[in-house]
């Protein structure tokens, strides 16, 4: 096993981490952990690509870095003008 | 193992490491503004690691390309959106008082 497989599984149970803020803390608070959850699934997806040695799937940890901010600037300024 | 492995464990492990540390300090912090310092912690240290890493093991190829443009685009954009967060945060905060 790829020691870049070790770390994307690592990466990928480190959501969990930030999911319990998410499920237990304020909405804010949840915000933020989602921001650091999307940061740790783009990180995942970069060391999946590189464990498996597909060069296509650098494309998915691109697009997961772009739709992640537009997500969480789009929950960010949600939160603030409703809550 | 060559030292490009080694050298690949070991800003690997930094970078996990260091987005390991981000995740505890966001559960264990008590309010959103200190949670969001580890969470921008999170998108400077440990994806500079591990793109690192990726360079290492990668060079100059597609792949290697495309990862400094995730990391680029990780490291330049997740600030705009933690100032956004924390803009919102002080909102709430402001209309609680």
């Amino acid at each position: 096993m790829s020691v870049f497989l070790i770390a994307a599984s690592v990466l990928l149970v480190a959501i969990l981490i930030p999911g319990v803020v998410c499920v237990r803390a304020q909405a804010i608070d949840g915000v933020v952990a989602l921001e650091l959850c999307s940061t740790l699934a783009t990180l995942a997806l970069l060391c999946l690509a590189e464990g498996f040695h597909r060069g296509i799937y650098f494309n998915v940890a691109l697009i997961s870095a772009a739709t992640a901010w537009a997500g969480g600037l789009i929950f960010a300024r949600f939160f603030g003008r409703y809550l | 193992m060559t030292a490009r492995d080694l050298i690949v464990d070991v800003l690997l492990a930094l970078g996990v490491g260091a987005e390991l540390i981000c995740c505890l300090g966001v559960l264990l912090m008590r309010n959103a503004f200190d949670r969001l310092h580890y969470s921008s912690a999170a998108t400077t240290v440990g994806p500079v690691l591990i793109g690192a890493a990726v360079l290492v093991r990668e060079s100059v190829s597609a792949g290697g390309l495309q990862t400094i443009a995730t990391i680029t685009l990780v490291f330049l954009l997740n600030p705009v959106v933690e100032i956004a967060t924390a803009r919102a945060a002080l909102r709430i905060r402001d209309r609680a008082e």
